[in-house]
C-alpha cells in the first residue's frame, strides 16, 4: 500500500493535535499521580475528622458531590422541561426569541457569579444557611440554561409531521406532549440530565460558600446541613492542606472526581439515540 | 402560467341537496404573503372530490384550514351545518371528525396496533379498541397483512404498507370527513392500487377530499373535480364534464398542458 500526504491533511492534524494532546497529558498525570493513592479504602471509607488532609479517604465528600449533583438536576429539570415545552409549544413567537435569548444570556453568567447571588439569597435572605439544600438550589441555576437548551434541542429533533400527525387525530395539547413529544425525545431527555450532572460535578465555585465547609463534616444531617464535597476537597488541600500527605489525597481525589465525572459522561454516550449529538 | 386577470371571475361552487362541508369565502395569508383568495367551495355528504391543480395552488393549505391545524384564515367553513370555528369541544373534537392522510407516510415508532388505536379516545372506544382496530385494518385493505404481527413495530412494513396505516388510524377515529393530501404520490403502483380500491369504498360512506397531481387518478376516482390555481378556486363540476367540457379556459390550459406532459 502506498501511503500519501495531503497537506491540508497534515496541517489540519498539526492544528487539532494540541487539541487532544494537552486535555490527554493532563489526564494522564492525574490518573499517574492518583493512581497511587486510590485504592477500594480510599473510595469507601470517609476521612477522620481531625487532622485535615492526614487521613485519606474520600466516600462523603463522593456522597456529597453526587447528593448536589443529583439533587440539582432534580431541582432544575421540571423547570428546564417547563420552559422547553413552552418554547416548544409557543413556536416561533416573539416571545420565544426573547426566551431564548435570555436562556443564552444565563448561560453567559459566570459560576462564580451565581454563586454570590445564591449566598445572598438563599443562605442569607432566605436563611437556609450553608446547607445541602442552597447548593443545591444554586447548582441548580447554573444547570437551568445549559438543560433547558438540551431539551429544547431534544424536542425540536422530533419531525414536524409526528406532531401534525398527533394533532390531526385530535389529540389535546397535553396529550400531544405525553404521548408524542416525551415519548420520543425521552432518551435524549435522560442523555441531557446525565451530562446535567456531570456538568454539576465539575462546578466548584458555585457551591465553595453556599454548601460546603472546610471540615468537620462527614454526612449531612439533613438538607439543612452543610455538606463535603470532591470539588471543594481538593481545593482545600492544596490550599490548606498542612499535612505532608495532603497533596497525595488531593491527587487521589481529583483522580475519583475524574473517574465519576467520565462515568456519566459514558453513560450519557451509551443512552444517546443514534443520530443524535452530544 | 395561468395571468392573474384571468383568475379574477371565480366559478360559483355547485350546490348539493346534502352537504357535509361547505367552504364560503376563505382568505388566507401567511406573513402578509396571500395563500388561499376567497375561496368557496362545497362537498356532497359521500363520494369522492378530487382537489387538482398546479403546485403552489394552495391545495394542501386548504385541507390544514379544514381541520384547523392553520388557522390564520378567514370566512365560513361549515362542516355538516356547524361552523368548525364554533365546533363544540374545541379544535381537537373537531379533528376527530375529519381524518386527515399526509402524502408522507408519518407513523408513530410503536407497534402497529398502537399506531391504528393512537386517536381512539373515550370510554367505550377504547374498551372496543381492538375490534375498531381490526375495522379500520380491513377498510384501509391491510388487515390480511397485519393481522399476524400486530405487536410488530409499525416501523417494520413497506412505505405502502405504512401509509394504509396512517389511513387506518384515520379511519379509527370514524371522522365525518377524511382529507387525503395526494396519498399515493411515492407508492409503487400495487400500493397505489390498494389504497384506491379503499378510497372507492370508503367513499360510499364518507365524503372524500382527495388531492392529487395525478389527473387520471382524479378522473379514476372523482366523482367531482375542483380545479385551484395560484390560491383561487377556478372550477368545480362533476368529474365527466370537467375532464371532457372544461368550462374554463384556465381549466382547459392546465388539461391540455397535463396530457402534453404525459406525452
Amino acid at each position: 500500500m502506498k501511503w500519501t500526504i495531503h497537506p491540508a491533511k497534515l496541517l489540519l492534524t498539526l492544528v487539532a493535535l494540541p487539541a487532544l494532546l494537552i486535555p490527554a497529558l493532563a489526564l494522564g498525570y492525574i490518573v499517574y499521580q492518583g493512581g497511587a493513592v486510590i485504592s477500594w479504602q480510599f473510595i469507601s471509607t470517609s476521612a477522620e475528622l481531625s487532622g485535615f488532609g492526614a487521613s485519606s479517604g474520600v466516600f462523603s465528600q463522593l456522597a456529597g458531590s453526587l447528593l448536589l449533583a443529583v439533587g440539582a438536576c432534580i431541582v432544575a429539570t421540571p423547570v428546564a422541561l417547563g420552559t422547553a415545552l413552552f418554547y416548544q409549544l409557543s413556536n416561533n413567537s416573539r416571545l420565544c426569541h426573547h426566551l431564548e435569548l435570555l436562556i443564552y444570556l444565563l448561560q453567559a453568567v459566570p459560576p462564580i457569579v451565581y454563586g454570590l447571588f445564591g449566598l445572598i439569597l438563599f443562605v442569607q435572605i432566605f436563611s437556609l444557611g450553608v446547607s445541602l439544600i442552597a447548593g443545591m438550589l444554586v447548582l441548580a441555576m447554573v444547570l437551568l440554561p445549559m438543560l433547558t437548551l438540551n431539551n429544547i434541542t431534544s424536542l425540536q429533533r422530533i419531525a414536524i409531521e409526528q406532531t401534525d400527525a398527533a394533532r390531526a387525530l385530535g389529540l389535546t395539547e397535553s396529550a400531544l406532549v405525553l404521548r408524542v413529544w416525551l415519548r420520543q425525545s425521552r432518551r435524549e431527555l435522560i442523555t441531557g440530565q446525565l451530562l446535567a450532572i456531570a456538568r454539576a460535578l465539575s462546578e466548584t465555585a458555585p457551591i465553595l460558600f453556599t454548601a460546603t465547609v472546610f471540615s468537620g463534616v462527614v454526612w449531612p444531617d439533613s438538607l439543612l446541613s452543610p455538606v463535603t464535597t470532591l470539588q471543594t476537597h481538593i481545593f482545600y488541600l492544596a490550599q490548606e492542606g498542612n499535612h505532608p500527605q495532603s497533596i497525595d489525597v488531593a491527587w487521589g481525589s481529583a483522580l475519583v472526581l475524574v473517574i465519576t465525572i467520565v462515568l456519566f459522561s459514558l453513560l450519557a454516550r451509551a443512552l444517546k439515540p443514534s443520530g443524535g449529538n452530544l | 402560467m395561468i395571468s392573474n386577470s384571468r383568475l379574477s371571475n371565480i366559478t360559483a361552487p355547485v350546490q348539493h341537496p346534502t352537504t357535509a362541508l361547505q367552504i364560503d369565502q376563505l382568505k388566507l395569508s401567511i406573513q402578509g404573503q396571500p395563500i388561499l383568495h376567497e375561496i368557496s367551495l362545497s362537498l356532497p355528504t359521500s363520494g369522492i372530490t378530487a382537489l387538482i391543480g398546479p403546485s403552489g395552488a394552495g391545495k394542501s393549505s386548504l385541507l390544514h384550514c379544514i381541520n384547523l391545524l392553520q388557522q390564520a384564515w378567514q370566512g365560513e367553513i361549515t362542516l355538516h351545518q356547524k361552523s368548525i370555528r364554533q365546533w363544540p369541544g374545541g379544535d381537537e373534537k373537531l379533528r376527530r371528525h375529519i381524518g386527515l392522510v399526509a402524502q408522507k407516510p408519518t407513523v408513530f415508532p410503536t407497534t402497529i396496533y398502537r399506531n391504528v388505536v393512537f386517536g381512539i379516545d373515550g370510554f367505550w372506544q377504547r374498551r372496543n379498541a381492538h375490534a375498531i382496530a381490526e375495522q379500520a385494518l380491513r377498510q384501509a385493505a391491510l388487515w390480511g397483512e397485519v393481522k399476524d404481527r400486530l405487536h410488530a413495530p409499525a416501523a417494520s412494513l413497506s412505505l405502502g404498507q405504512q401509509q394504509r396505516l396512517c389511513l387506518a388510524r384515520a379511519l379509527a377515529i370514524k371522522p365525518k370527513l377524511l382529507l387525503l393530501d395526494e396519498p399515493t404520490a411515492s407508492l409503487d403502483p400495487k400500493s397505489k392500487q390498494l389504497i384506491e380500491q379503499a378510497l372507492s369504498q370508503l367513499a360510499s360512506h364518507i365524503p372524500l377530499l382527495l388531492v392529487s397531481h395525478n389527473l387520471e387518478q382524479a378522473q379514476r376516482l372523482g366523482e367531482q373535480v375542483i380545479f385551484m390555481c395560484e390560491g383561487k378556486v377556478i372550477e368545480q363540476a362533476d368529474c365527466d364534464t370537467f375532464f371532457n367540457h372544461p368550462q374554463r379556459v384556465e381549466s382547459k390550459e392546465f388539461l391540455r398542458w397535463a396530457v402534453c406532459e404525459c406525452d
